[in-house]
């Protein structure tokens, strides 16, 4: 098994922290983080989240974060589109306000 | 805008507004002239734009028919005094936000009308304590408003407004006195802006936003009955009040047998929507925005400053499914 399988079946810490506020800002109660593969996407298809959902959610990891979610519309499609991307965005964010 | 040729152009879009511009040149002058002298000139220039401005006098029309029918009350129909008479209340409006920005009109003159206390919220936010959302209206004249609230109370509002043009003509007008109103140029609900807005609330700042207006590049609107008949409403106060967890209020400044009056009146207590309900929620909300408007509409029938076809239903609506509108 290569790493970017077990990406795809397992959360890192980071991940599996913005599957629950994905699930504490959105009132999936009914959800467990586990529910959330890093993988699946999260708007249409996979969880149904919609533009509203991905605002709300942009402000809770802005806050939680302390980092800014530009508005470049193509860009934010793909951070948003799945927790692992959500994860991997969050990461290099923080990286660049620290530098 | 490539709708059926019978549409007519969206609000922030209508030539008329060429007419507007005049009447606020007129009103420019009155700054530098004084009122007395001008105000003649003022009705000369609405005369103008009522005989000209053939839509706005339809639209109107047809708003004052609406009102009477929904009330039941026969002295409302339209009559070409009652027509013109709307124009003249415009004017007269906007006669006033020079005077109110000039210091002329202060709280001393306006009555305020706040059984539940709104007001005094607003204040103590000053010191500590999260903002809240004013929810406006084009029905009265919402700058006495938002003066006094800058002038006045030294209250934080920022006004959010969706047009550029709206914005140029609120600098200028806040120019003629000596403060500047923190107006937010709003194009579009995105991520950035929502964590602004939230930061704002957390300060204790306010949020004033129009709830009569659907802008022009944003398909987020709800089709409600307002007097009667299906018109669509915009969802953003709703929306911005749901996401940022906030309380709302309603905010008017209706002039009733010559003096303005300031109601205040509190309206959604916590905005929440339960997973699955938001559209539901907010076409709810906004029906009930919609009710309220219309009964104060009654209080000062002739001070419904939307000049524009406020019942054409635009084609053009935004789905709230499309991931590609998603954090933006």
């Amino acid at each position: 098994m290569n790493a970017t399988d077990t990406a795809a079946l397992a959360h890192t810490a980071l991940e599996q922290e913005i599957a629950q506020l994905v699930i504490d800002t959105l009132n999936l109660e009914d959800l467990d983080a586990a529910d959330i593969p890093p993988a699946q996407p999260l708007f249409g298809e996979g969880l149904g989240l919609d533009s509203v959902d991905a605002l709300e959610l942009a402000l809770a990891l802005q806050k939680r974060y302390g980092i800014r979610v530009e508005s470049d519309a193509k860009h934010a499609r793909d951070h948003f589109a799945t927790v692992a991307n959500l994860a991997a965005y969050v990461a290099s964010q923080q990286a660049a306000c620290a530098s | 805008m490539n709708g059926a040729p019978a549409r007519e152009p969206h609000w922030a879009a209508q030539k008329e507004r060429g007419s507007f511009a005049l009447m606020w040149l007129t009103a420019l002058a009155v700054r530098r002239l004084g009122r007395r002298p001008l105000t003649p000139v003022l009705y000369l220039v609405v005369l103008y734009f009522f005989v000209f401005g053939r839509r706005a006098r339809r639209n109107v029309r047809q708003y004052q028919s609406r009102l009477a029918a929904w009330s039941g009350r026969d002295e409302l129909r339209p009559t070409t005094r009652r027509v013109f008479g709307q124009f003249m209340a415009f004017a007269e409006s906007l006669l006033d936000r020079l005077d109110v920005w000039r210091g002329k009109l202060g709280m001393a003159q306006v009555q305020l009308h706040d059984p539940a206390g709104v007001r005094e919220r607003l204040r103590a936010s000053v010191h500590g304590g999260r903002g809240q959302i004013l929810v406006c209206t084009h029905l009265g004249n919402l700058d006495v408003c938002r003066a006094l609230a800058e002038l006045e109370e030294r209250v934080p509002l920022n006004v959010l407004v969706h047009n550029r043009h709206v914005a140029q003509f609120n600098r200028l007008q806040s120019a003629a006195g000596d403060r500047q109103l923190r107006l937010l140029q709003v194009s579009e609900m995105d991520a950035a802006l929502m964590l602004d807005l939230s930061q704002r609330l957390d300060r204790g700042e306010w949020l004033a936003i129009a709830g009569d207006r659907v802008p022009l590049h944003d398909g987020r609107r709800v089709v409600v009955d307002f007097l009667g008949h299906a018109a669509a409403f915009p969802q953003g106060p709703w929306l911005m009040a749901g996401l940022l967890r906030c309380p709302v209020n309603l905010m008017c400044c209706l002039k009733i047998d010559g003096r303005y009056q300031i109601r205040l009146e509190p309206f959604l207590d916590t905005a929440e929507w339960e997973r699955g309900g938001r559209e539901a929620t907010i076409a709810r909300w906004a029906q009930r925005y919609a009710d309220r408007l219309a009964r104060l509409c009654l209080l000062a029938p002739q001070q419904w400053f939307n000049f524009y076809a406020y019942w054409q239903l635009a084609d053009e609506g935004g789905s709230d499914a499309d991931p590609r509108r998603a954090a933006r």
